[in-house]
């Protein structure tokens, strides 16, 4: 059985309990504040936040977009802001940092309509690429940052959050992580707004223009601005503290649900003060009350020891010489998520309580099962090509998206990876000093996401490389959002906006725009076509680029659902178990027992690509096509 | 640029250029706060209040709905869910953990030893979280594995992957920790039903069947047929009667025992 997702998160009956995914309490939270304008680039742990408001924003009365990257995203968003409407925008962590130039200045401009800023976090780097901690941000740059423990939290904190960017003028980020974003959680929904702000532009250009001379002054209002933001938290509700006694512990983010639940576990309620820090700046007055109350601290947050620092800070400040324990102490880890068990320990030690017995469970080795091509994904036909034509000597560069999967056995298609669009740039680098032709690969969506400008700077280099795009017409690893390559497809959902200029975007031409001379377009299924193309490529001189285009095997099941294409499969008396299948496409439908191979009629998408691959002539259609 | 006038009674969002600041909205949600919750008396009882599920599985046998189903059944009758979910990259055959807990705080995730009930949709999977459970852990497990693709492949490479464990170890091992362990094919007994998809229907009629939750088989029956279409209701009544029939009788074994 399958459940969809409703759209009960429209309904405006305040009152209401309903447990949601702390990603859709941020979108409810958002409705609540009167939300008119959204934007996204999609991310995990942020997906679900746009993918949802795409399913609503028609009924909802919101202007939205899936936007080309999120340093665009933001901008969009904050013109919308600066026109009045209330905005938001949502992206991962690694998106905040790609919008970081905009994110600079704009708290210097100000908001017009309050805009709040989704940045979600993925500490113990589950789908990302490092870990980091965006609550920097609100000192670096002089942003209130918000930091939920729960999903009601997140869709309180986004609520209030557009209120007080108005009131400050200055944008707000909210910085859910993985276990707020995809928690299911219980809250209570507020009332829907009857009115929202009106929209207008008024033309000032000394207040929106940060050219030196203004922005001098901007900068001294700043100051302002981020003080009066600490005032209105100071006053807000996400500072709770609980409890009595001479302990203190203060939590942050998913951590703070931990440390409650082992002192309500423990029953410690009568020996610990537990304060939540829910919000960046922390509020002086909050620490101050909450030092003078007890005798030690121990400060339980993932990631860096900013709250830890900030207690410290203030307690200096207050000449208050007690212990504050912490990362610093050793009490608990600066790397990745913690857990109840971590959280439980700590608070242990810190309060001289035995060690929790954990009976001896022993674990059996137990195989993993890492992420992989799908069967039929047409990712793993252009590595196996290109593979072929490129050789095992050729550097590949790899970018971010379904296609990294090609790292390692057997594809080895990945030997360099470091962020969006870095896949062209670091081949130029490579290129440029080894003097050999290096392989970039990219998909659609993250080509016009920052391939572009790294390509017109191979061009302008005269970089000996070869970009090979691999056009799958969708953003398939982050759950399906279209990109600009996606064709128009009827509506899934009636509330689903449809870009009117889907598909009106041909890579061919934005490359050939770019000064690329050779330019190949290919359906990699295609072998001969593809192997042909690929030899021309290798054989061109500076930047050649190749096209691959086909479609995502599951988004185009997803599309037309009665469309699977027949299943292949291994006669026995042919097959002699040489192994070449498994050798050089590692397609999770090809199994192997006991030395015996067969192909899985559920999985298999009838590519045929492992029917070219046997020399046997063992591998065919399971159903014999009449001719 | 104003704000319109007509805003709703309550609504006190300040304005974009309000003389003076007003404090935003106040975030305060009625009784289910969690300044109610943290004066609980009960609270103070080493806990082994509320109930805590932990459903695993490989990625499409359905173990994010049956989540779901279970979350929306115990918030219709007004208890406070928790879910937690970790399902990676969502490839087909992955790994997919989810908990729900019911009445027992706000932390997402399940510590270590203090599983009431888990749901095993593939035995290695039901393996993997033996750090879970205790000796009070109840543990319906599906016999049937899904063997990842790799080690037949990687055997077939001679790279020594190793091998996907024998079932009956598995379930030593859990037996190891907790005598409340109930494995059956419930893949089979879900083709029987009518379709293989129905296994997670099987899984979610045992832990209902059990008595275990504190909603009837009734009751969850009923959101089931509320919230899912009719026709993928009715392909699943068999597979769910077949499931609680399970569940019930090993309740009663262990009665018996």
């Amino acid at each position: 059985m399958t459940v969809g997702v409703g759209r009960e998160i429209l309904q405006n009956e305040p009152g209401a309990r309903a447990c949601l995914l702390g990603n859709l309490g941020i979108v409810r939270g958002a409705l609540e504040a009167g939300v008119q304008f959204f934007s996204c680039y999609p991310g995990t742990p942020s997906s679900e936040i746009g993918d949802t408001f795409a399913r609503i924003a028609k009924e909802a009365g919101v202007q939205f977009e899936y936007s080309v990257n999120e340093k665009i995203a933001v901008e969009v968003a904050f013109g919308a802001s600066l026109a009045g409407a209330r905005s938001m925008c949502a992206m991962k962590h690694l998106g905040l940092s790609y919008a970081n130039d905009p994110i600079s200045t704009m708290p210097y401009v100000g908001v017009e309509g309050g805009m709040v800023i989704v940045s979600a976090g993925d500490p113990a780097v589950i789908t990302s690429p490092n870990e980091q901690d965006q609550r920097h941000f609100s000192r670096l740059l002089y942003y209130p940052i918000f930091d939920p423990a729960t999903p009601d939290d997140a869709m309180q904190m986004t609520r209030y959050a557009f209120g007080l960017s108005e009131t400050t003028r200055l944008p707000v980020i909210l910085r859910p992580t993985t276990r707020v974003c995809h928690s299911n959680g219980m809250m209570t929904f507020g009332p829907l707004p009857s009115a929202r702000n009106e929209i207008r532009f008024t033309k000032n250009p000394p207040r929106y223009v940060p050219i030196p001379v203004n922005a001098r002054r901007m900068r001294k209002e700043l100051t302002q601005r981020y003080r009066q933001a600490e005032e209105l938290l100071a006053t807000s509700e996400f500072f709770p503290r609980t409890g009595s006694g001479r302990h203190g512990i203060v939590a942050s983010g998913v951590a703070y649900a931990y440390a409650a639940q082992v002192i309500e576990n423990l029953g410690l309620q009568d020996e610990v003060v537990l304060q939540q820090v829910g919000a960046y700046p922390i509020p002086e007055q909050v620490l101050e009350r909450f030092l003078a109350s007890v005798d030690s601290v121990l400060v339980v947050e993932e990631l860096t020891p900013v709250v830890e620092e900030w207690v410290s800070l203030s307690a200096f400040r207050q000449h208050r010489d007690i212990p504050i324990l912490g990362k610093h102490s050793g009490h608990l880890p600066l790397e990745f998520e913690y857990t109840p068990d971590l959280v439980e320990d700590a608070i242990r030690e810190y309060l001289h309580l035995d060690k929790r017995e954990r009976g001896s469970v022993t674990v059996p080795d137990l195989p993993s099962r890492p992420p992989v091509l799908c069967p039929g994904c047409p990712h793993r036909t252009s590595f196996y090509l290109a593979g072929k034509v490129f050789g095992k000597k050729t550097v590949y560069c790899n970018d971010i998206g379904c296609y990294t999967l090609g790292y390692g056995d057997p594809l080895n298609a990945c030997d360099v990876l470091l962020c969006m669009g870095s896949s062209i740039t670091q081949a130029s680098g490579i290129a440029r000093m080894t003097g050999d032709r290096v392989v970039a690969y990219i998909g659609d969506s993250t080509f016009f996401h920052s391939g572009l400008p790294a390509l017109a700077n191979a061009v302008q280099a005269d970089d000996n490389i070869t970009v090979i795009i691999l056009d799958n017409y969708i953003t398939a690893m982050t759950g399906f959002q279209p990109s600009l390559t996606t064709p128009p497809r009827p509506a899934r959902d009636a509330g689903r906006t449809e870009s009117p200029a889907a598909a009106r975007f041909s890579i061919e031409d934005a490359v050939r725009g770019l000064g690329v001379k050779d330019v190949f377009s290919v359906d990699q299924f295609d072998e001969a076509t593809t192997l042909k193309v690929f030899k021309e490529a290798k054989a061109a001189t500076g930047v050649s680029v190749v096209i691959c285009h086909s479609p995502c095997a599951v988004d185009r099941r997803r599309a037309n659902r009665d469309k699977k294409r027949p299943a292949f499969t291994i006669d026995q008396d042919l097959c002699n178990a040489c192994s070449l299948c498994v050798r050089v496409l590692g397609c999770p439908g090809i199994l192997v027992e006991d030395g015996q191979y067969s192909i899985d009629q559920e999985l298999c998408d009838g590519c045929a690509v492992c029917a070219s691959v046997c020399v046997q002539g063992a591998i065919r259609p399971a159903v014999s096509v009449k001719t | 640029m104003t704000r319109s006038s007509d805003n709703q009674p309550g609504d006190n969002r300040p304005g974009p250029r309000s003389e003076t600041p007003v404090a935003p909205p106040s975030r305060r949600c009625g009784e289910h706060g969690r300044d109610a919750r943290a004066t609980e008396d009960s609270a103070r009882v080493p806990s082994r209040q509320g109930w805590r599920v932990v459903i695993v599985g490989t990625g499409g046998q359905g173990a994010l709905t049956a989540a779901r189903l279970l979350c929306d059944c115990l918030v219709e009758h007004g208890h406070d869910v928790v879910s937690g979910q970790l399902h990676g990259m969502a490839q087909r055959g992955g790994s997919v953990h989810t908990s729900v807990k019911v009445d027992c705080g706000i932390s997402p995730v399940i510590a270590s030893g203090r599983a009431d009930c888990v749901l095993g949709f593939e035995p290695v999977e039901t393996a993997r979280v033996l750090p879970l459970m205790s000796a009070k852990t109840v543990v319906y497990m599906n016999t049937a594995p899904v063997i990842p693709f790799i080690l037949g492949q990687q055997s077939a490479l001679k790279k020594g992957a190793g091998q996907y464990p024998d079932v009956q170890d598995l379930v030593d091992s859990i037996r190891a920790v907790t005598s409340h362990v109930f494995p059956f094919d419930a893949t089979r007994l879900a083709q029987d039903s009518g379709s293989i998809k129905t296994m997670n229907t099987i899984m979610l009629g045992c832990l209902l069947g059990s008595g275990l939750l504190p909603r009837t088989v009734e009751e969850f029956w009923q959101t089931v047929t509320r919230v899912m279409p009719p026709a993928l209701t009715e392909a699943n009544a068999e597979a769910f009667s077949n499931g609680v029939e399970m569940g019930r009788k090993f309740r009663l074994d262990e009665v018996v025992r």
